[in-house]
């Protein structure tokens, strides 16, 4: 009984200890930013004044125009998702611990994509937009870069933690390197392969229509371009095309990831 | 040898099915591949790629990335503030829409929402707040307040209380309803039966939900400072405009470094969790 209450007490300790460092952090937080309840009550009124009179209705009469830029945002995204699946697909074979052909390729491979997925997708096309200058090449390859690095890391892992009885079973009949890879490291990688990739498209749909903001083309230059001229019903026509198009995808990915898995 | 009668046209019609649903399932999947490579080579084709500005383009970035060597530290006293404020803005930003969201979640639940419209409304708002990306947010915000740090946390609050939402009441869902029935049973009144039945259940899932936020969130925060909504991504901003590599060099580093070490700590903690 004893030990029961006393840990009990420990646990009700830990949890009040936590409680207590979650609220130190936020209070530092929110001197750290001049945070004030006064200022956003004071600002709602502002906020649903600028989103009531000048963000609603949405400009229809934009939508030809717009069009072209969301086409554009599901073009990069895409292309992104394709190209960063075929790279990754090649570079998770030299990052998984079980087909790396040298545990040092492995630590670079690893290296390398994880300083790809760790600088956000906007960082990288403010750095490539100086070299490229503005357009979509900039949105794809930022895009590229990280679907390259998101992809690898969770093959990889995916690689890793495949059944390896199959593989010595596989390897006991004789069969050669390439037999293995086919009839038992891909059947087991595919619906992971294909789960990771989907998820990846939705990710890149999501960057892709904030990109344009930085100048790497989309949707995201003209909701950019909006604000800057007061063209908010604009603004608001592309945001709801935004919402369309992550909609649909999410849609179009979970029917898709339903029936192949 | 009657029996081998019997077993012989089983074993028939099993492998029957087995061919039946096979192909089907290889066609769609066929299908969904074919489909794909056509849509990439159209994608393709429609963003008219400039591979010659693509090359030279390249060319361009290996020398970029020569001059950024070696990084300039000197400006360290600018960048490391942004980067605190960045955590700032990330961590008060999740706080806040945890917090709410404990209270929506249980609204949006339809186990436990009072009735049907209001889930529905909730996870309406829900939606619309997730889908509409935090940096769009930030924009929004910035014409409503202004610039500096406060758009910035309203903006990850808000996109973050958008998906915190879903999948909190996702978890709410997923439980066993047999614990709500026994406690609504029992007399227990809506806050009687969240406090006792539903938290200590969910308060896991809760939890690692809660760090996957702020793991992203603290992401987000370092590029909100590219449209001014404070923060590192300023400071990257102003030193790639004025082509000051070196300083960009050494911002990017920050940037990355802040990230990786969410993420090295993030996984501690899921295995802890």
């Amino acid at each position: 009984m004893n030990m029961i209450q006393e840990l009990k007490k420990r646990k009700r300790l830990q949890i009040l200890l936590l409680f207590f460092f979650v609220t130190g952090l936020t209070i530092w937080s929110a001197i750290g930013t001049n945070f004030s309840f006064y200022e956003v009550f004071s600002g709602f009124g502002l906020i649903s004044n600028f989103v009531f009179l000048d963000l609603l209705p949405p400009d229809i009469a934009a939508s030809g125009t717009l069009l072209e830029a969301i086409l554009e945002t599901l073009y990069m995204g895409f292309v992104g998702m394709v190209v960063g699946a075929l790279i990754a697909l090649v570079l998770s074979f030299l990052a998984a611990s079980t087909t790396t052909p040298h545990p040092v390729v492995q630590v670079i491979v690893r290296a390398f994509t994880s300083i790809m997925r760790n600088i956000p997708g906007l960082i990288w096309a403010l750095i490539l937009v100086a070299s490229y200058g503005i357009g979509v090449t900039v949105g794809t390859l930022s895009l590229i870069l990280g679907s390259v690095g998101f992809l690898t890391r969770v093959f990889a892992d995916t690689l890793e933690e495949i059944d390896t009885g199959k593989i010595e079973a596989l390897h006991a009949t004789g069969s050669s390197y390439f037999q293995i890879l086919a009839q038992g490291v891909f059947p087991q990688f595919f619906p992971g392969f294909i789960a990771w990739s989907l998820y990846n498209l939705e990710l890149n749909i999501r960057a892709s229509t904030i990109i344009g903001m930085v100048g790497g083309g989309g949707i995201g230059f003209a909701i950019q371009k909006g604000i800057k001229l007061f063209q908010y019903k604009e603004v608001s026509m592309a945001i709801v095309l935004v919402l369309i198009l992550i909609l649909s995808t999410e849609f179009l990915t979970s029917k898709i990831r339903e029936r192949i898995i | 040898m009657s029996r081998d009668g019997n077993v012989y046209p089983l074993n028939a019609q099993e492998s029957d099915n087995e061919i039946a649903i096979k192909p089907k399932k290889d066609l769609f999947t066929r299908g969904v591949f074919a489909f794909g490579a056509v849509f990439f080579l159209f994608c393709l084709y429609q963003l008219n790629i400039d591979y010659s500005n693509l090359l030279a383009g390249t060319v361009d970035f290996i020398t970029m990335l020569g001059e950024m060597f070696p990084p300039d530290v000197s400006e360290w006293k600018y960048v490391i503030p942004a980067a605190i404020e960045s955590l700032q803005v990330a961590i008060l930003g999740t706080v806040i829409a945890v917090v709410i969201s404990l209270v929506l979640a249980f609204l949006a639940a339809e186990n436990l929402a009072p009735n049907n419209l209001v889930a529905s409304i909730v996870k309406g708002f829900a939606t619309l707040m997730r889908v509409i990306p935090t940096i769009i947010w930030a924009l929004i915000f910035i014409v409503a307040v202004g610039l500096g740090p406060l758009p910035g946390v309203l903006a990850i609050a808000v996109h973050s209380l958008g998906m915190l939402i879903k999948v909190f009441a996702q978890s709410v869902e997923e439980m066993d309803d047999g614990k709500i029935e026994a406690l609504r049973a029992s007399g227990a009144n809506w806050i009687q039966i969240i406090a006792q039945g539903v938290i200590p259940t969910v308060v896991t899932a809760l939890l690692s939900w809660t760090i996957l936020r702020l793991e992203i969130d603290i992401g987000e925060s370092t590029i909100l400072g590219l449209v001014g909504a404070g923060g590192i991504g300023w400071e990257l901003t102003r030193a790639m405009r004025s082509y000051d590599f070196n300083a960009a060099f050494f911002i990017a580093m920050v940037i990355f470094v802040m990230i990786f070490s969410v993420e090295m700590l993030s996984n501690r903690l899921k295995l802890k969790v």
